[in-house]
C-alpha cells in the first residue's frame, strides 16, 4: 500500500490525475468531440475521426476490459522498485467509453485473462527529491482462474 | 510505377560492429552497388538518405565519402521504414522524369545509440515501458486467443528464418546447423510468448541501391535481367476505435490491408502473381499476420499454412528468403534496403543457395513505428 504521508507526482503531467486520497482510483486525462461524441486518450485538440475542433477535456474512470496482456521478463526501465525487478506484465485496456490504453499490470502472468475487468491504481516508479514519481496500471479486480 | 528498375544493389553485412564508422559501412555499400551498376559516384543525379539513430547531418557528411559533386542529398526517416520511404522518393523522382539516376543509402549503428543510453537509462514517460517486444506480444496473445495459434507457429517462422539467413553471407545472424522449432522455443523470454529467436537482433549495417530509368539498365548491363519497380505505396493510419495513441505503435492491420490493395491495384498483379515476399518480421507474430493481411492465404488460415510449409524456401511463396529482420538484421535505416537487395538478387537468379526457382515477381512490405507502411513490388521485366 502506498503511504500516504508522501507526495506523489505523475511520471509527466497531463495523462491521469494523482488523487489526495491514497484509496481513491486514478482517472485518465480524455478527450471528447462535441461533433461525433467520439472519446480519445491522451488528450487532442482536433478529433481524430471527424476532424472537429469541438472537442472538451473529460476525465475517464480506471476501468476496464483486458483486451490482451504479456510478461516482459526485463526489469521496468527507470524503477528501483522490487516488484519491478523479475519483470513487469503489460496490457492492452478498452474502456467502455472507447478508447485503447496500453499500460503495465499489476500481478503474475497466470492472474490475466483477455476479456476480465480491470482497475487502474498507482504505482510508485522511484523516489524524487522526497517525492514518489508514480506511473498508472491496471490490476485485475479477480485474479483468472 | 513506370519504367523504374533498380540499377545496382550493395550491402554492408549486418551485425555488431562496433568498431567500424557508419562512414565505412556506408561507402562499402554505396560502392558495391555503383559497381554492380557499372555506373561510377559521377554519374548519379541525386542522393536520398536514410538513418535513425544518427544525429541530424549524418546523411550529408557521410554522402561526402564517396566524392563532393554538387548533388543534391536528401535525408528520409520513417523509423523502421526509413530505407523503404527513401527508395520510395527515388522512385517517385525518376517516374516522373525529375533525374535518370539516383542512388538510395542506408545505414545505422544501433550499438552507438545503446551505448549511448546505458549511460542514463530511465522512464522518463509511461509509454516507455511498453517496449517493442511487449507491444508486439500483445498480437501474439490477442492471437492465441481469437485463432488458437501456439507459440510453436511462431518458432516454426523463427526456425525458417534462421535456416534462410544462413543460406544469404549478408545475414547477420548464421546459425551453424539446422534451427529446429525447439531451439527457438528454448531460447530466452523476452516477452511471453516472444523469445529471443522470434525477435529481430539490434545490429548495425548499410545498404544502397541506385534507382534509374528503366532503358539505362539494359543498355548498362545487357547481360542480366532488368528488375523493374511495378508498384510503391505508403500509407499512414486511418482511425478506427481502438486506436493506440501511445507506445511504439505499428499500425492497425486495416494499414496493411490497404497498402498492399494499393500495389495489387498499381500493377495489375496479385498475390497469387508473388514469387516471393519480404515482411517486416521484427517479431515472428508479425510475419504470421502480414501472411493474412498481404493476402498470401486466408484470414484465419495462417496457421495451417506454417504447418505446411507454405512460406518456406521451396515452398507456395517464399517468406523473408534472407532471413528476414529476425535473421539477416534490423539496424533501422538500411533495413528496407535490404529486402531491395534480397529481391533484386532473386529475380535476377543470382541469389544462390536460396534462389526461389524463375522467381519473376517480388513484394517488399516495412512498417515504420508511428506508424507507416510501405510496399514495392519488384518484377523481372
Amino acid at each position: 500500500m502506498t503511504t500516504a504521508s508522501r507526495l506523489r507526482v505523475p511520471i509527466k503531467p497531463g495523462f491521469f490525475t494523482v488523487p489526495d486520497d491514497p484509496n481513491a482510483l486514478p482517472k485518465f486525462l480524455a478527450t471528447r468531440c462535441e461533433s461525433c461524441s467520439e472519446y480519445f486518450y491522451p488528450r487532442r485538440a482536433i478529433c481524430a475521426q471527424c476532424l472537429s475542433e469541438q472537442t472538451v477535456d473529460v476525465e475517464l474512470d480506471g476501468r476496464g476490459t483486458l483486451y490482451s496482456y504479456t510478461f516482459v521478463h526485463i526489469p521496468l526501465f527507470g524503477s528501483t522498485n522490487i516488484e519491478h525487478m523479475d519483470g513487469y506484465g503489460v496490457g492492452q485496456i478498452d474502456l467502455p467509453e472507447g478508447p485503447r490504453i496500453q499500460a503495465p499490470l499489476a500481478g503474475k502472468q497466470a492472474e490475466f485473462k483477455i476479456g476480465q475487468q480491470l482497475v487502474a491504481e498507482l504505482d510508485t516508479l522511484r523516489e524524487d527529491g522526497g517525492r514518489d514519481l508514480v506511473i498508472v496500471r491496471f490490476r485485475p479486480v479477480e485474479a483468472a482462474r | 510505377m513506370k519504367d523504374v528498375a533498380v540499377l545496382g544493389v550493395g550491402m554492408y553485412r549486418f551485425g555488431m560492429w562496433s568498431d567500424v564508422t557508419n562512414a565505412t559501412m556506408a561507402r562499402a555499400a554505396g560502392m558495391g552497388a555503383l559497381r554492380d551498376a557499372g555506373l561510377s559516384f559521377r554519374d548519379m543525379q541525386a542522393a536520398y538518405v536514410g538513418h535513425m539513430f544518427a544525429p541530424v547531418m549524418t546523411g550529408v557528411r557521410v554522402m561526402k565519402e564517396f566524392g563532393l559533386t554538387g548533388l543534391p542529398v536528401q535525408h528520409i526517416e520513417n523509423a523502421s521504414a526509413t530505407g523503404s520511404a527513401a527508395f520510395r522518393e527515388a522512385c517517385l523522382a525518376v517516374a516522373h522524369g525529375v533525374y535518370d539516376v539516383v542512388m538510395v543509402l542506408g545505414f545505422d549503428k544501433m550499438t552507438a545509440m545503446i551505448q549511448q543510453n546505458a549511460q542514463g537509462t530511465a522512464l522518463e514517460n509511461m509509454e516507455d515501458a511498453i517496449l517493442p517486444a511487449a507491444f508486439f506480444a500483445l498480437w501474439a496473445t490477442r492471437r492465441m486467443h481469437e485463432r488458437g495459434m501456439k507459440p510453436e507457429h511462431l518458432a516454426r517462422i523463427g526456425a525458417k528464418n534462421f535456416n534462410n539467413g544462413a543460406l544469404n553471407p549478408m545475414s547477420q545472424r548464421q546459425a551453424d546447423k539446422p534451427v529446429t522449432v525447439e531451439k527457438v522455443l528454448g531460447s530466452r523470454m523476452v516477452a511471453w510468448p516472444l523469445t529471443t529467436m522470434m525477435s529481430c537482433p539490434i545490429g548495425d549495417g548499410a545498404a544502397c541501391a541506385i534507382v534509374g530509368r528503366a532503358d539505362l539498365a539494359k543498355q548498362l548491363r545487357p547481360d542480366r535481367p532488368v528488375v523493374k519497380v511495378v508498384a510503391s505505396t505508403l500509407q499512414s493510419e486511418r482511425y478506427a476505435r481502438g486506436h493506440l495513441f501511445q507506445g511504439p505503435v505499428v499500425g492497425p492491420a486495416q494499414m496493411t490491408i490497404d497498402s498492399s490493395r494499393a500495389v495489387y491495384e498499381e500493377s495489375g498483379l496479385g498475390p497469387k502473381d508473388l514469387d516471393l515476399v519480404q515482411v517486416h518480421d521484427a517479431f515472428a507474430i508479425e510475419e504470421l499476420e502480414y501472411y493474412e493481411l498481404l493476402g498470401l492465404c486466408e484470414e484465419g488460415a495462417a496457421e495451417a499454412c506454417i504447418e505446411r510449409g507454405e512460406f518456406e524456401l521451396g515452398g507456395r511463396v517464399p517468406v523473408s528468403t534472407d532471413g528476414g529482420l529476425i535473421a539477416r538484421g534490423h539496424p533501422g535505416g538500411p533495413t528496407g534496403l535490404a529486402q531491395i537487395w534480397e529481391t533484386t538478387l532473386q529475380l535476377r537468379g543470382e541469389a544462390g543457395k536460396r534462389q526461389v526457382e524463375n522467381a519473376r515477381v517480388g513484394l517488399c512490405h516495412m512498417m515504420g513505428g508511428g506508424s507507416v507502411c510501405v510496399i514495392h513490388i519488384l518484377a523481372r521485366d
